[in-house]
């Protein structure tokens, strides 16, 4: 337990003050996600691809060939870590305190992510369960569409403050709304 | 500059995602090439006009090396391949 009192997350700073209910519009950071960096050694791309889809607990994202993250809000490191080692011709590496976890949701998302990235987000084209990696407000991040206005945002943690005020920046006329989630 | 550019792994992206390498035609010269050959290959480069090959960085994406073959007058791009498969395709010229 002593672990969780020291633990403080990199946006805290950025979220304080009171905070309001959140409204239909709402971007919550998770405070402690477990995220796992996963490379396939050369030519095992697809069987690794696979693993990791089967995997329990963990939802895998695509970040380009060969390498993906996976990432989970249920179960801890360890329980990954032990998971992951088993996929064979792949190479595991706890990423979880370098990066930081935000969701969007509500019915304005692809209007607030518009003026954030540059590929298009049409459920048509990035349908639900896709991810990838791109400019999101100036940084690299990885984004993955995991309901209908649902979007996962993970990006590296040094960038996570600029982003996260440029998020609400665009969010403003949507009333977006921000808070910590667990 | 040409301002969209079709990942061969990420799709149509904006050229802000990457950064640009320089030209991926001249061929690196053995380690033990001529001091000549090596000046050659790092500072004297041609500037043409027109088509031809680069090597672009996918940075804010895959961070694949890619190779984009376009027109430096017109904007036009006639495909972008990962520079793993330019390499092995060169090879078997
Ligand atoms: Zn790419």
């Amino acid at each position: 337990m002593s672990i969780h009192l020291l633990h403080r997350h990199v946006l805290e700073d950025h979220i304080s003050g009171f905070e309001t209910d959140p409204n239909p519009n709402h971007l919550s950071v998770i405070r402690r996600p477990v995220i796992f960096s996963v490379l396939a050694r050369a030519g095992h791309e697809a069987e690794v691809a696979e693993a990791l889809w089967n995997a329990e607990d963990v939802a895998p994202r695509l970040c380009g060939p060969y390498e993906w993250l996976a990432v989970s809000r249920t179960v801890g490191a360890e329980t990954v870590e032990a998971m992951l080692s088993e996929i064979a011709n792949a190479s595991v590496i706890d990423q979880s305190d370098g990066r930081v976890l935000m969701e969007i949701s509500g019915p304005g998302v692809r209007k607030i992510l518009a003026g954030c990235v540059a590929v298009d987000l049409h459920p048509e084209v990035f349908e639900e369960g896709r991810s990838a990696t791109m400019l999101c407000c100036h940084a690299a991040a990885n984004i993955a569409r995991t309901g209908k206005d649902t979007f996962e945002i993970i990006v590296p943690r040094s960038l996570a403050g600029s982003v996260f005020e440029a998020l609400m920046e665009m969010g403003r006329e949507h009333a977006l709304t921000r808070g910590f989630a667990d | 500059m040409a301002s969209l550019i079709t990942c061969p792994h990420c799709g149509t992206r904006p050229k802000e995602e990457f950064s640009i390498r320089g030209a991926a035609a001249p061929k690196r010269p053995s380690p033990t090439a001529k001091d000549e050959a090596w000046h050659r290959y790092v500072y004297v480069r041609d500037n043409p006009k027109g088509r031809y090959e680069e090597y672009w960085h996918h940075e804010a994406g895959c961070r694949r090396f890619l190779v984009v073959e376009r027109d430096n007058l017109t904007h036009e791009v006639f495909g972008v391949t990962d520079a793993a498969e330019f390499k092995r395709g060169g090879a078997a010229e």
